[in-house]
């Protein structure tokens, strides 16, 4: 299973996805992960950076939707204050 | 009368020092009202899921959460639980002050989460962004 969370003032909000069901087909898993990727290119558009999180590993910056990624975390764009 | 003026005089100064308290009762209790919050929950969830025990209870028990800079060996960010500067610690010694915030706001510990992957992960870019302020001795 994949998850994508976006930070936001309401926690974070979550879409998850199966992999597998994708590659069999599935419709429904099919429209999870199109609308995981529409929200990544639209916060991504909005300056938002996305992390790609994995059991034991440190962090790791990604620039694309990797649909293999177990958790992709979202977080708004940073400024100095 | 004066029975009555007496009464009146001791209502009063009840109410002065309730009001007089209530700020500081409210400081006392407002992190735990936050957190019932449901959206301070969701992100106590993804704080928790992102940091090991260890790292929870320095969180807790600290205020702050380290996290060692990915690029300099002797080099520490020193995060808070709550809003505030983040501390950059070299060989032990506070350096400086960084202020970051997201564009968005967000609860607590989303913030706290934001600084660590990007710590981790875009530090370079973290320090682009961030206001520095130079501890002086």
């Amino acid at each position: 299973m994949g998850m994508l969370r976006v930070m936001s003032r309401r926690g974070d909000d979550r879409v998850t996805w199966d992999e597998q069901k994708v590659l069999e087909g599935d419709l429904e898993a099919t429209a999870a992960i199109r609308e995981a990727e529409r929200i990544f290119s639209q916060e991504r558009a909005k300056g938002a950076t996305a992390f790609r999180l994995d059991p034991g590993k440190p962090a790791q910056r990604i620039e694309e939707f990797d649909r293999t990624a177990e958790q992709i975390v979202l977080v708004p764009r940073v400024v100095g204050g | 009368m004066i029975l009555i003026t007496q009464q009146v005089l001791t209502t009063l100064g009840w109410i002065v020092l309730a009001l007089a308290i209530s700020p500081m009762v409210w400081l006392i209790f407002q992190p735990y009202f936050k957190s019932l919050s449901p959206a301070e929950r969701r992100a106590n969830g993804l704080l928790h899921d992102i940091l090991t025990p260890e790292q929870c209870r320095q969180l807790v028990w600290r205020g702050y959460l380290e996290v060692p800079s990915p690029s300099t060996a002797q080099r520490v960010y020193r995060v808070p639980r709550a809003r505030g500067y983040v501390q950059v610690i070299e060989n032990g010694r506070a350096v400086m002050r960084l202020c970051v915030q997201p564009v968005e706001c967000l609860p607590d510990a989303d913030v706290v989460v934001l600084h660590k992957l990007m710590i981790e992960a875009n530090e370079e870019h973290y320090l682009q962004k961030a206001n520095k302020y130079l501890c002086s001795e």
